[in-house]
């Protein structure tokens, strides 16, 4: 139900716009560029620190094979973890490899979420690569990607 | 095709069901030495049998159906179940030339076979083919079930609202069902037609996405359905068409998110085996052939895949990573008979059979005579009228060019005086042998939808093309979960040429409109139907709005007799024939 009830606010485009900015501190923004305005490739290195990033069972993400409307693309990033203090998902994040502005939500967590999932909706400028991302608390970073198509729509 | 109490004794006779009691007198009906107890004939297994229907269209009653002579698809899946056809599927699946196989499977010889085994399916027979099959395994060992495309396909069920054809399910005794044309009445109608059918309508794979509905995320449709059949207990999980909501007109299910959602369907086959506890969990699905043996790679524990939407014949089940997947062709032409052996609560056998429903060789009950006849009756002077005739076959099908789209596509040109049409690549319809009327049911069989309007606007010359890499990309992907299961969209007043191995949003090159290159700067006058590509398009033409059935009626009955060739307006450059076999090989 509260699973059900977030995802509801973030079908009303609420939750996007509230939870990517919280993911630095103001001090922080001085002191980096963002990734939003990076490519791909530039947006997910600067996420990384340039570290290696590596495929990984333990991460779900879902989305849909051929986009019902490109405008708002439901996505869900699940990553397995215990969540305790030694072993948490710090950071997920959330991609489209050929948008504009490649980075499409970071969001932050802690031992106390209990669970590391996230769910939002996503503006694909055409088909292209959804990419999520998880960063763990013992500072490696795992990730799982899926193809999604933005057609006008074909024939049945 | 008339029926009587003998016939119906024949065939008992035939199936053995009469014991040495058996009382006909005289030797059955047969047709190129086959009798009804031939095709039907099946080495009964196990306790439990499903039957399984199709993308029956709304063809109630029987018809001609010519099977492809052009099925082409990435290089990958070329000559793979799914993508054969002709010669290549005659050769897979071992059938004799000339035989009533290769008729039903194949368009080789096609207009000669069918004066000589006549039309196909039609509820009647298959309700012959039906009570013999409850009768051998007794009726509470059987389950009927359909993989949806049912409800939409003729003019009855157009002018019915689906409803005639919801009498017909449930005449056959439909026990479950999924769907994805009968969306297209609707969500309201759907849900309406829904309380009428006895059968059970279940899909994991709708989910609300209302985010003001208090069920948002929730599904819409029971996921599964448990039946307990023969001693066992069997799972049936339903998987309706998940790309309803882009292949067809939104706005018909505005508020339901469809998608493949095979996250959702393996918790499923879990939750029934885990907590369930049943013997076997079954899919009844509209993904289309090639899409479910995508499913089966990456689905665990699934039993059997019963599948729908491409409209194949497959004589034989394919077996992928321990799950069966059959499929039961189109237009009412087959009913699949799966005979499951289930013993310690494990299916240990299995048999299946792919049975033509030959119509002037399957005796027709009464009682589905009498239905079509109520339902036909208010629309039989329309139905009924002879518009003109064809000189050559009219057939639908083909991966670029089929003569009855060209003959509607000339309709539309020639009405609304337009440069370009575009038509769509749906695989149902109807065909009619070659010089023979054309009558209005016929325009019906290949154009009645709930969205039959002809749009005429106007699109950019490099809009067009990258439409046409859009719609060639939905046929073409290499990836299964990637394709619509359509066949490509049918173009009038231009012709170009296509790599169909190319890679995506550079396969298609050298297109003409009316001879001249097309020019990307250039606007072009279009008209289309069933799509949505008018949304793409400016300065729709709204007083020139009418239905295409009513175009094509009026076309054809200017034409008196048409002549449509079968040259294709598509070069096909990365292919030397329309069937070939794995690699690319032509025979």
């Amino acid at each position: 139900m509260l699973r059900r009830t977030f995802i509801q606010w973030a079908g009303l485009g609420l939750a996007a716009t509230v939870l990517a900015p919280s993911v630095l501190s103001a001090e922080e923004k001085q002191k980096i560029v963002s990734p939003n305005a990076m490519k791909f490739t530039d947006a997910l290195d600067k996420v990384t620190g340039g570290k290696k990033v590596s495929e990984s069972s333990k991460i779900k993400l879902v989305a849909p094979e051929i986009a019902e409307n490109g405008a708002v693309v439901p996505v869900k990033v699940d990553v397995e973890s215990p969540m305790s203090e030694s072993d948490y998902v710090k950071r997920i994040h959330v991609f489209a490899s050929k948008n504009a502005n490649s980075r499409c939500a970071s969001v932050e967590l802690t031992p106390a979420n209990g669970e590391a999932y996230f769910a939002t909706r996503l503006k694909l400028g055409g088909t292209q690569d959804v990419v999520a991302v998880a960063e763990l608390s013992n500072g490696t970073f795992i990730t799982a990607k899926q193809s999604v198509k933005v057609t006008i729509g074909g024939c049945g | 095709m008339d029926i009587s109490r003998r016939d119906f004794f024949q065939i008992a006779a035939a199936l053995g069901l009469l014991g040495s009691a058996g009382c006909a007198t005289s030797g059955p009906k047969r047709v190129d030495d086959l009798s009804a107890g031939d095709i039907m004939g099946f080495e009964s297994t196990g306790n439990v049998t499903l039957l399984h229907i199709c993308d029956m269209h709304a063809h109630l009653k029987p018809l001609y159906w010519r099977e492809p002579s052009t099925l082409i698809s990435a290089p990958s899946l070329v000559g793979t179940p799914g993508f054969i056809c002709g010669e290549t599927f005659r050769d897979f699946y071992g059938i004799k030339s000339g035989s009533l196989d290769a008729y039903f499977d194949t368009y080789l010889n096609f207009e000669s076979l069918a004066k000589k085994f006549g039309k196909m399916g039609g509820i009647a027979h298959m309700k012959t083919i039906i009570d013999a099959v409850r009768r051998d395994r007794g009726a509470d060992n059987v389950l009927l079930m359909d993989s949806g495309d049912t409800w939409q396909g003729t003019g009855v069920a157009l002018k019915t609202g689906g409803e005639a054809i919801v009498d017909a399910q449930n005449y056959l005794g439909v026990d479950v069902m999924v769907g994805h044309w009968e969306f297209t009445y609707g969500k309201e109608r759907v849900m309406e037609l829904l309380e009428k059918l006895n059968a059970e309508f279940i899909t994991q794979n709708v989910i609300d996405n209302d985010p003001f509905s208090d069920n948002f995320e929730e599904l819409v449709f029971k996921p599964y359905t448990i039946k307990e059949v023969g001693g066992a207990k069997i799972g049936i999980i339903g998987q309706s068409f998940p790309f309803t909501s882009t292949a067809n007109p939104k706005h018909f299910t505005e508020g339901w998110s469809f998608g493949l959602r095979t996250d959702t369907l393996q918790s499923y086959v879990q939750e029934l085996r885990e907590e369930k506890g049943v013997d076997c969990v079954v899919v009844l699905s509209h993904d289309g052939f090639s899409v479910d043996q995508e499913i089966a790679r990456k689905v665990h524990g699934i039993d059997f895949i019963l599948s729908g939407h491409t409209h194949d014949p497959s004589p034989r089940p394919i077996t992928i990573n321990g799950t069966v997947i059959v499929i039961a062709g189109s237009h009412g032409k087959y009913i699949g008979r799966l005979d499951l052996d289930i013993k310690n609560k494990k299916v240990v056998d299995y048999k299946y059979k792919l049975i033509p429903v030959a119509a002037n060789i399957i005796p027709a009950d009464p009682a589905g005579l009498a239905l079509v006849d109520k339902w036909y009756k208010p629309y039989d002077a329309e139905m009924n009228e002879v518009l003109g005739r064809t000189k050559g076959t009219l057939y639908k099908r083909d991966t670029f060019h089929s003569t009855f789209d060209q003959l509607i596509n000339d309709a539309i040109r020639d009405t609304m005086d337009s440069e370009i049409s575009f038509t769509p690549g749906y695989r149902w319809g109807t065909t009619v042998l070659p010089d023979s009327p054309i009558i209005m049911d016929n325009v019906y069989d290949m154009t009645a939808i709930t969205y039959p309007e002809v749009y005429t606007f106007e699109l950019k010359g490099s809009q067009i093309a990258t439409l046409l890499e859009d719609i060639a990309d939905n046929v073409f992907n290499a990836n299964p979960l990637y394709q619509q299961g359509g066949d490509m969209s049918r173009l009038g007043g231009m012709t170009y040429d296509i790599k169909v191995g190319g890679q995506a949003g550079k396969r298609i090159g050298n297109v003409k409109v009316n001879g001249q290159a097309l020019q990307d700067s250039r606007m072009y006058k279009i008209s289309a139907w069933g799509g949505n590509l008018q949304n793409a398009g400016s300065n729709l033409r709204e007083a020139m709005i009418k239905p295409v059935y009513d175009v094509t009626r009026d076309y054809i009955k200017r034409q008196g007799t048409v002549n449509i060739s079968s040259d294709s307006n598509v070069n096909v450059v990365d292919y030397g024939c329309g069937c070939p076999k794995t690699g690319n090989v032509c025979s």
